[in-house]
């Protein structure tokens, strides 16, 4: 069993939020957790995942050990790993791109959802639903630019990551993480400067996903490819996406 | 087109429907309240077709929202009462209870078109037909609109994430609530042998023919600066509007079906029997084939505006990741 959080001194957590600061600067605020910017926290722990891409190894043992985790019915997928090629022989390159929620601190989803039945929790920034109140109108699904919304086929209700909240309760790390080989992804507190996720992000270059929908994801990624096919074919370029899930496009 | 879509044809007949009878219930009330609201108003008779259309498409059209329901499916028959156990700021929340009243309104409103109706008194009857259509009024509006929020309160949709969309919707409610009740009057309409409610008749043909003129031709222009703005712009949206352009995957339908069958033709041949009136005070007739042809026309061109609008919707979304 490994710890969510990592301790450290306090010599160390001031270095952190100098070292952070300097980030902040070169790298855009926006991109950056909320202890990174200096706000204050309020105690309670607001958490997020850290996906270094240079890391994975496109096994999809995460996406296994998710659907294993929640006995995901066949079709659905609430984390899943994409497969980018790009480039013409003997330019060419290929990378992965995990995905899953991005509890978001603006989640779209929540904002139209008619019953009530997904919100983003207070007390430790995970989004949830709850499938007893949901009547699966598929608006969230919609609303999430992530795609990371699904009708679950058994319980008719609206699905996705959750984080492991179950995990994440007793101390434990979501099973995508305890079982990535690589250690491409951290998971842990961002409202904890000391936090192995925090440092990682005041220390790295860390980009999210569609930022410019204004949602603030909580998962970050570092040397993440954010190539898409529909965004490079009018210039020429090849760019291929295997999404590994019975969606077959990013839309 | 639709398979495989979050949201398919239940969703496309709810818009077309729900648009339908909402226009109908505003055309049939404004008729109403402009004719005279005293006993026998000059246009009471159109009114009446309004008012009895208006009910069953938004009740019809909200039964098959429930058939697209996630839990429906799984067999969780009333599992969407739970919209009624709360009202926030959803779109969708907000259209319940909109959509609620709006029935209840559209039902009792169309009650009191029924001559000795049952437990209501005539002198009742048409104190409450009056109240009532000040109320249809904006309710019709206020659903026709909504179901252009609900569908463009999402930026990861682009297509439909435009302040215009709930406007071109609107204008798309009027037009083919008018042309339902045109349709209506000229299948069931026998001539009257009093000549003064065969007149009031004719000139209430005009009014809504010429009405569909105008909300077509204003149909013409909100759709012209969607799309104009949509090229325009740059980013997801540009990339989402080009599905209806040229080279598109809809664009055949869009332009083809919708713009030339569902508003050109109509608006030319409505304009066509309207401007004698209008520029030469000349008498309005216009032959029952042609009400017939330019009614089922606009109601087609309204039908494949949701369709379109539905599709091209999900089929598109935020370029790059």
């Amino acid at each position: 069993m490994s710890q969510v959080n990592t301790g450290s001194g306090v010599s160390r957590r001031n270095f952190v939020k100098g070292a952070g600061a300097a980030t902040a600067a070169g790298l855009g605020v926006a991109a950056l957790p909320r202890a990174a910017r200096g706000a204050e926290a309020d105690g309670k722990p607001n958490y997020g995942m850290l996906i270094d891409v240079r890391r994975c190894i496109g096994c999809q043992a995460c996406s296994v050990a998710c659907k294993a985790e929640f006995d995901v019915p066949l079709g659905a997928t609430r984390s899943w790993v994409e497969y980018i090629e790009k480039g013409e022989y003997p330019n060419i390159g290929r990378s992965f791109l995990p995905r899953l929620c991005n509890q978001c601190n603006h989640p779209a989803c929540v904002r139209v959802c008619p019953t009530g039945a997904t919100w983003k929790r207070a007390e430790d920034g995970i989004v949830v639903v709850d499938p007893d109140i949901c009547i699966g109108c598929k608006y969230c699904v919609h609303a999430c630019p992530y795609d990371a919304r699904f009708i679950n086929p058994v319980t008719g209700s609206a699905d996705k990551c959750d984080f492991c909240l179950h995990r994440v309760s007793q101390g434990l790390e979501p099973a995508c993480v305890e079982t990535c080989i690589g250690r491409a992804r951290v998971f842990g507190d961002l409202n904890d400067p000391d936090s192995e996720i925090s440092r990682q992000i005041a220390s790295n270059p860390v980009t999210v996903l569609r930022q410019g929908q204004g949602t603030e994801p909580n998962v970050y990624y570092i040397a993440a490819d954010h190539s898409d096919e529909h965004d490079v074919a009018h210039r020429g370029r090849y760019v291929d996406v295997t999404t590994h899930r019975r969606e077959e496009a990013r839309r | 087109m639709t398979e495989g879509l979050l949201w398919g044809m239940p969703v496309i007949g709810y818009l077309f429907l729900a648009g339908v009878g909402a226009g109908a219930m505003t055309v049939s009330a404004s008729m109403y309240l402009r004719g005279g609201s005293e006993t026998r108003g000059m246009h009471v008779d159109t009114a009446r077709y309004g008012a009895f259309l208006a009910p069953i498409p938004i009740m019809v059209g909200c039964g098959l929202l429930i058939f697209e329901l996630g839990s429906f499916e799984v067999g969780n028959w009333l599992k969407w009462l739970n919209l009624y156990k709360v009202i926030n700021l959803s779109p969708m929340s907000i259209g319940t209870w909109l959509l609620t009243v709006t029935i209840g309104v559209s039902v009792v409103y169309a009650y009191t078109y029924v001559h000795n109706a049952p437990g209501l008194p005539d002198d009742r009857r048409y104190a409450l037909r009056r109240a009532l259509s000040w109320a249809a009024v904006p309710l019709g509006v206020a659903t026709a609109v909504y179901t252009g929020i609900l569908l463009g309160a999402m930026p990861s949709r682009p297509f439909w994430n435009s302040p215009i969309l709930a406007l071109l919707f609107l204008v798309s409610s009027l037009s083919t609530g008018v042309a339902v009740i045109l349709l209506a009057r000229a299948l069931i309409h026998r001539k009257d042998a009093d000549s003064g409610a065969e007149r009031h008749f004719e000139k209430s043909g005009y009014i809504l023919t010429a009405s569909d003129t105008l909300l077509i031709g204003f149909e013409i222009m909100v759709i012209f600066l969607f799309l104009m703005f949509g090229y325009l712009t740059v980013g997801d949206v540009k990339e989402a509007v080009q599905v209806v352009l040229a080279g598109g995957s809809l664009a055949t339908l869009f332009w083809l079906g919708f713009v030339v069958i569902g508003l050109v033709v109509p608006v030319l041949v409505e304009l066509y029997y309207v401007m004698p009136k209008l520029l030469y005070h000349r008498e309005y007739v216009a032959p029952r084939g042609v009400e017939i042809v330019v009614s089922v026309v606009v109601l087609f061109g309204g039908f494949l505006l949701r369709y379109i609008v539905v599709i091209a919707g999900q089929i598109t979304g935020p370029v790059g990741v």
